[in-house]
């Protein structure tokens, strides 16, 4: 009987932690279901007050954003891409051997590394100035080059982090074993170490992608027209478009897909990423 | 023989260092020069004009900076929100964690559905609360219309309300991924022995689970504060800092000072004070931790 009973409360429980879950899940992804959702209505249907339920979906936006000459949204894609890919392998590159350095022969261990890992928590708009000073000088502004730099520069704390944490995890045997062979720290670190890390290196990889996709201040400011990324570029809609919702609503899930797809494959990376900053390697 | 080992470790190191190199000078060259290059900025009477001139003007942009009455507003919303939001997503996400971690432990991939807010850029958040949220297209304040509950978002008594529900919306998911993450490392013999000592369910989670996952509770609540303060992205989209000053953060404010006020020299002197008290800060916790992980 007793069974019985803690039975039943135990199914009402679950049903409850389901309802809670759908509840939240719906309730936290409504900006992207409903944008979604909007990308495929016709105008008219936009317009409709109440919103109706069910349409007809259409892609006649995605065919006036993205359709050639129309608007500058393909070539904002274009940047976002080119910026982001950019960025994320020059921050591995460079933070990969210095990971390996810092790990493996401690140096720099004590004094590099905590300063910049705290980089992160520092307010970005603090560098915003002196940057778009130097880049003025230096011709960088509106630049694909000046865009990879920053995001680079954005990068490397969490990349850095994330390096160090998985070198450490590598037995040193198998350094040990290479340089037996005769292979020196640059062999050790290309034929030993570069293979074993290919899924840390994967995944800051798609992180650092995805922080670079979705930056918006150093776009919002360096650029202005060449190298406009599709975060910024997208906000230029909701201005110049007036009331053009649906093409908008088109921008933006195009804006939104990528970091979605990636960071399904490296959520489980993204809250060890994130603690960047508080923890030390 | 020993000498020689040391010798060989000692010449390692030193070819070690070269894989600092070229990061140490890439920072340099971003960070370092310009965080040098601002602090000089602070000093001078510089125009857009004139980067390299200017003349030296002691600290007449520092007193310009902590006189302008809305540094301080600034301030205050960057910090009231910041608090408000880290303790809405922190409170939110445990309840979360406590209610949710038996349906997640069996099917991890559920996870990922929580967490697709995290990976959206906030300012295209920003804009699709923008059209969500609108007073005549958008689809929530149509159906609450319907429902009899006609809500102007984005006006002015309920705009500070609207950029505060967007950032714990789409952080609460981070603030629960780490506890969760930390909550799911707790041992299971932790449950079967409380279950012995008559410990389940909710008496389970405040008088077992909490206490366990305090220092977690911490490092979420620390991360969530700093990334609220310095927020940007989204509010700039929503309302620009307006209307008036009303959702102005403190990067806003320097923002709009320098891009759209022109008030260089106080600009540049309001964000040498925030990165010093920002590093300030950061060394405090540093030496916090530290001494914590000595004793």
């Amino acid at each position: 009987m007793i069974v019985r009973r803690r039975n039943l409360a135990s199914r009402i429980g679950t049903a409850l932690r389901w309802l809670v879950f759908i509840v939240t899940g719906f309730v936290l992804n409504l900006p992207i279901i409903m944008t979604v959702v909007t990308s495929l209505k016709s105008t008219a249907d936009i317009n409709t007050s109440p919103p109706p339920l069910l349409f007809e979906p259409t892609l006649d936006n995605y065919r006036e954003v993205l359709g050639a000459g129309n608007t500058d949204l393909p070539g904002y894609i274009l940047n976002s891409i080119v910026i982001a890919g950019g960025g994320a392998l020059l921050a591995i590159a460079l933070a990969f051997p210095a990971a390996y350095a810092m790990v493996r022969y401690e140096v720099g261990k004590s004094w590099l590394l905590p300063l910049i890992t705290n980089l992160r928590a520092v307010p970005l708009i603090i560098f915003a100035i002196p940057i778009y000073l130097m880049y003025q000088l230096a011709g960088l502004l509106d630049s694909w080059t000046g865009m990879i730099l920053i995001e680079c520069v954005i990068n490397i704390p969490v990349a850095l982090v994330l390096f160090v944490g998985f070198v450490q995890d590598i037995p040193e045997e198998m350094d040990a074993a290479a340089k037996i062979d005769g292979a020196s720290i640059w062999g050790t670190l290309w034929h030993v170490i570069f293979p074993l890390s290919r899924p840390i290196l994967f995944a800051v990889l798609i992180l650092s992608f995805v922080y670079g996709w979705n930056e918006f201040l150093f776009g919002l400011i360096l650029t202005t027209k060449q190298a406009v990324p599709v975060t910024v570029g997208a906000t230029f809609f909701v201005t110049s478009y007036g009331v053009k919702w649906g093409a908008t609503a088109a921008a933006m899930t195009l804006g939104i897909i990528p970091p979605l797809i990636l960071g399904l494959f490296a959520y489980p990376y993204i809250g060890k990423s994130m603690l960047t900053g508080a923890v030390k390697g | 023989m020993a000498g020689q080992t040391v010798g060989v470790r000692a010449k390692e190191q030193a070819e070690a260092r070269y894989f600092l190199v070229a990061l140490c000078a890439f920072l340099a060259l971003m960070l370092g020069f310009p965080a040098v290059a601002n602090l000089w900025y602070s000093f001078s009477n510089f125009t857009f004009h004139d980067l390299t001139g200017g003349s030296f003007v002691g600290l007449a942009n520092y007193q310009k900076a902590i006189s302008n009455p809305n540094l301080w507003a600034a301030f205050g919303f960057s910090l009231k929100f910041a608090a408000i939001c880290m303790t809405i997503e922190v409170v939110a996400g445990l309840l979360l964690v406590f209610i949710l971690h038996p349906l997640l432990l069996k099917r991890p991939w559920l996870t990922g559905i929580l967490m697709l807010p995290m990976m959206v850029s906030p300012a295209l958040m920003g804009v699709m609360y923008r059209l969500i949220l609108n007073e005549f297209t958008g689809v929530i304040p149509a159906y609450l219309a319907l429902a009899g509950y006609p809500i102007n978002f984005l006006g002015r008594n309920n705009v500070y309300m609207t950029v505060i529900g967007i950032e714990v919306l789409q952080w609460t998911p981070f603030a629960f991924l780490i506890m969760l993450t930390a909550r799911q490392g707790l041992a299971g013999e932790l449950e079967e022995a409380a279950a012995v000592d008559g410990a389940t369910g909710f008496r389970f989670n405040t008088l077992v689970v909490l206490p366990v996952m305090i220092p977690t509770i911490i490092i979420v609540a620390f991360i969530r504060f700093i990334d609220s303060f310095r927020v940007f992205d989204h509010i700039y989209v929503l309302t620009g800092g307006g209307p008036g000053n009303r959702t102005t953060s403190l990067s806003i404010y320097i923002y709009k000072l320098f891009f759209n006020q022109n008030f260089l020299g106080e600009a540049v002197a309001v964000s040498i004070m925030l990165l010093v008290a920002s590093l300030t800060l950061l060394f405090a916790g540093l030496r916090l931790a530290i001494r914590r992980n000595g004793r």
